[in-house]
């Protein structure tokens, strides 16, 4: 499961409220704040997808300015796309073939 | 007690974001547990800010990645949409094997290296022996290496003696270009990102820097968030994004009026004596017209006197008033230092030249420049628009180290530099995108290698040079990771290596190269550009029997394709041809870029120089050395590019022109398009989400609520979009985005329907031939509820 360490930046007066906010998030772990308004976050999903539409989400928090990765570990994820048990949305505007059906 | 490898990898995570900001946390780890066997260092793939990154492999996968806290560009953030680049690399889908079809009605069988580069060879050559050599070209692309669109254009001027070399950032960031030599007399930006932090006013215009440039935008809200009433952010865009609901003002104005509010801004400054009348006297020169004919600054005056705010206000719509404009203009000459950022917005437009020459204007009559935190900046798009194809000859009209083809000197320079005959590289230039691509249509072309991008998809009007590209008389390569809808029109697909799987060189927004190192072997077959460059050019010698073609690739001769091939192109690239140039790279070797975090910024003429990182600031004397090699007196500024032999800065009288094609009655709203990836989306996090990850995204009509009101739109309805040139069906998205009459689509969803450049126009710029992608009429109507969709598929 990708597990991903982020500093987010959140407006120092709505920190309290966020933080309150991300606790209900069985995802989310804060493991540390400071005055200036930065947050340690460490978020786990079941896939980097997923993770990418929750950080969106959470972006988008009332009092997030930015929402900065600093570390992501998908060892699970890649040895999963290997063996073909998931297959990744492509990016850059590339294109997915057709399954053989 | 041991962690479980789970808490061990979470307590890393957490350690390695707390230590960006000086975090202690009070965690331990384990130091003999392991995330990764080795860490490669390298360049992220997705945009153009340049964020360093390190790819942990553990048993030969890519398995982690983290940012690098010594670069100077992000400091060790990263974001979310540009990290998942690593899931390609194992993808099942990748390209393994060369695919070839005689005929674009056939099917696609494997074939062997060695029958692939004979196919590629003698097409090319049948084309230039029955039609010429300006009957092939290369389409590149600002996400390709610095290392392989040298290679290629290489070979294509001096070996098959032709400058059809294009590439796709002539759709992104021609205008910039065109802005830069014609304002400064120089390509690229003269500051750094460092100026973010001695900033006091941003002015950021037609740009969604929050989402398209996060980690960018992370540095210029960490300045305002500092300095929260020293500092102030004004966003300009006719949309309201995630940028603009930062910052402290929004401009909000009609798409295509961009032109008189800048003039108006300028307006202000002159009427209230804002400008700064040393900097003008030392620095500048006023001109005028095609013939960038001098005239004064009086007559300058008189110019822009016609642009009154209560004209421009008027022009502009929105929320834009006199005294907006006004307060505006105030902040942006009087702030202590400014710095204009922008991207597409500008860009993207028939007048883009012009608009990029408006914001210099605003710098130069200010004198807001070449101090620290004063600087007019263009954001790129791509990974490598300036390192490889503006710096590395990737444009049909210039030549490595930004030298147009058409001056006889310096194109006698570069074939004396290649050891090729005089008179090889022709004088004309080639075929910018539109024509290259309607010159494909014509049958004028008959064998193209597209190399990295996806035409079929990313040309404005798209289905009108799709037809051209479907000619059985064209024989298209293409060479790629993934099948694209350009690989739907390929007569022969060779597979490529990607990022990581590698070496070479990205060059980002602010004149930074910085090297990415092979860290994995590429998939099945795979093999890196240069490696097929080379070898194609080999065959090329043979078919045509002419030996140029080979000395162009000789000094390359069985080299190993992962590391010493590019590094023996680069260096014949810096140490030759960047050599004396405005972008000098002599100091940026290999070993060079090897030691640094993050890489040099140009000009860096030694290896002392770009030790130190290069150049910060262009054109300031003590702070650039070309500043002081080329100075003409004593002053502290001194404007050497190549551009202007005047050794000034140019302030362009530009009059108002709107876009290309306005609403009116038959199709009643603006249509613009942008490339922020954004994904289906719940307002709650569930199980879900995965399906409907699962499902694939697509792309919406973002429509305004007064708008959608009135026309009966609900958000998931399905949408018809028309314009002129064609129709799309989307589902609505009810936004507070767009402004009222206005609509906007995100151009990256390939299902027919929904592919909005099948609509867009592709009128362009007479300058810089960029097109203008951002603006078109169109109307909307209601067809229907919400539908499931499809992803779209494609069979190769």
């Amino acid at each position: 499961m990708p597990i991903g360490g982020f500093v987010v930046h959140v407006q120092p007066e709505e920190k309290e409220e966020l933080l309150r906010e991300l606790s209900r998030h069985p995802q989310v772990e804060v493991f540390g704040h400071d005055e200036k308004g930065h947050l340690i976050v460490v978020l786990e999903t079941e896939t980097s997808e997923e993770m990418e539409a929750l950080v969106e989400e959470l972006s988008r928090l009332r009092g997030v300015i930015n929402f900065n990765l600093a570390y992501l570990h998908a060892e699970d994820e890649v040895k999963k796309i290997e063996a073909g048990e998931i297959k990744p949305e492509i990016r850059f505007h590339r294109l997915r073939p057709e399954e053989s059906s | 007690m041991a962690l479980s490898r789970r808490e061990f990898l979470k307590r890393t995570a957490a350690l390695t974001a707390a230590s960006l900001v000086g975090m202690n946390l009070p965690l331990k780890v384990d130091r003999a547990q392991a995330d990764a066997d080795r860490w490669v260092r390298g360049t992220c793939r997705f945009c153009g800010v340049g964020c360093r990154v390190e790819l942990g492999i553990k048993d030969g996968r890519p398995v982690a990645i983290r940012g690098v806290p010594q670069s100077r560009t992000n400091m060790g953030y990263l974001c979310m949409k540009g990290m998942l680049f690593y899931q390609l690399m194992r993808h099942p889908d990748r390209l393994t094997k060369p695919l070839y079809r005689e005929s674009k009605k056939e099917k696609f069988r494997e074939i062997s290296w060695e029958e692939a580069l004979s196919i590629a060879a003698k097409k090319f050559a049948e084309s230039i022996k029955n039609h010429g050599p300006d009957s092939v070209a290369y389409y590149g692309s600002g996400q390709a290496l610095t290392e392989e669109t040298y290679l290629f254009q290489k070979i294509m001027r001096a070996g098959l003696r032709t400058n059809n070399v294009e590439g796709n950032p002539r759709l992104c960031m021609a205008s910039a270009v065109g802005g830069y030599i014609t304002s400064f007399g120089a390509d690229e930006p003269i500051g750094s990102y460092a100026d973010i932090e001695q900033a006091f006013c941003f002015f950021i215009i037609g740009s969604n820097m929050a989402e398209a440039h996060p980690v960018l935008f992370r540095r210029v809200m960490r300045r305002k968030l500092d300095n929260p009433r020293e500092v102030t952010v004004i966003n300009a865009d006719p949309r309201r994004s995630p940028t603009s609901r930062i910052a402290d003002i929004h401009l909000q104005f009609k798409p295509g009026t961009d032109l008189a509010l800048l003039n108006a801004m300028a307006y202000v400054i002159v009427e209230e004596k804002l400008y700064n009348e040393d900097f003008l006297n030392n620095y500048c020169t006023f001109r005028v017209g095609k013939e960038k004919k001098e005239v004064s600054f009086e007559d300058y005056k008189k110019f822009i006197s016609a642009y009154t705010p209560e004209k421009a206000a008027d022009i502009c719509g929105g929320n834009i008033t006199p005294d907006l404009i006004r307060k505006v203009a105030r902040i942006f000459a009087t702030s202590p230092a400014t710095m204009s950022l922008w991207t597409m917005g500008i860009n993207q437009r028939i007048r883009g030249v012009w608009a990029n020459n408006l914001i210099h204007n605003l710098h130069l009559l200010t004198g807001q420049l070449c101090r620290p935190g004063a600087d007019s900046f263009s954001l790129t798009g791509q990974p490598n628009a300036c390192g490889g194809v503006r710096e590395g000859g990737g444009l049909c009209h210039i030549l490595p180290g930004h030298r147009p083809v058409k001056v006889d000197k310096l194109r006698h320079e570069v074939e004396d530099l290649w050891g090729v005959p005089r008179g090889r590289i022709p004088a004309k230039p080639g075929y910018h995108t539109i024509a290259m691509f309607s010159a494909v249509n014509e049958g004028k072309i008959k064998a193209i290698w597209i190399n990295c991008t996806s035409p079929a998809q990313s040309l404005p009007n798209c289905d009108k040079y799709r037809k051209g590209m479907a000619r059985e008389d064209v024989f298209i390569i293409v060479t790629d990771i993934f099948p694209t809808k350009t690989t739907e029109l390929a007569n022969l697909i060779l597979p490529t290596a990607f990022h990581f799987e590698k070496t070479g060189v990205f060059g980002c927004t602010e004149r930074r190269s910085q090297l990415t190192l092979k860290a994995i072997d590429p998939p099945g077959e795979a093999k890196p550009e240069v490696w097929i460059a080379r070898e194609w050019a080999l065959k090329l010698a043979e078919e045509l029997n002419d030996p140029v073609i080979k000395k162009c690739v000789e000094p390359f001769l069985g080299l190993e394709p992962g590391y010493e091939l590019p590094k023996a192109i680069w260096t014949e690239y810096t140490q030759k041809l960047t050599a004396g140039r405005d972008n000098d790279l002599r100091g940026a070797t290999y070993e060079v870029l090897q030691q640094l975090p993050d890489g040099v910024q140009w000009p860096a003429p030694t290896k002392e120089w770009a030790l130190k990182g290069g150049t910060y600031k262009k054109f300031v004397r003590g702070l650039d050395p070309l500043a002081d090699e080329h100075a003409i007196d004593e002053k502290p500024y001194q404007f050497y590019g190549p551009a202007h032999k005047d050794h000034k800065l140019w302030v362009w009288l530009r009059p108002y022109k709107g876009p290309a094609e306005e609403p009116d009655a038959e199709y009643p709203f603006y249509l613009s398009t942008g490339r922020v990836i954004d994904h289906w989306h719940t307002s709650s996090m569930t199980g879900r989400i995965k399906e409907l990850m699962r499902a694939n995204p697509y792309a919406y009509i973002e429509i305004n609520p007064k708008d959608a009101q009135r026309l009966g739109i609900k958000p998931g309805d399905m949408v018809l979009v028309e314009t002129r040139r064609g129709k799309n069906i989307l589902p609505a998205k009810v936004y507070e985005g767009p402004m009222e009459g206005m609509v906007f689509v995100y151009w990256y969803d390939m299902a027919e329907d929904r592919m909005i450049n099948r609509v867009t126009k592709d009128a362009f710029d007479p300058g810089s031939k960029e097109p203008e992608f951002k603006i078109c009429a169109c109307r909307i109507k209601r067809l229907s509820g919400p539908k499931p969709l499809k992803p779209y598929l494609v069979r190769l």
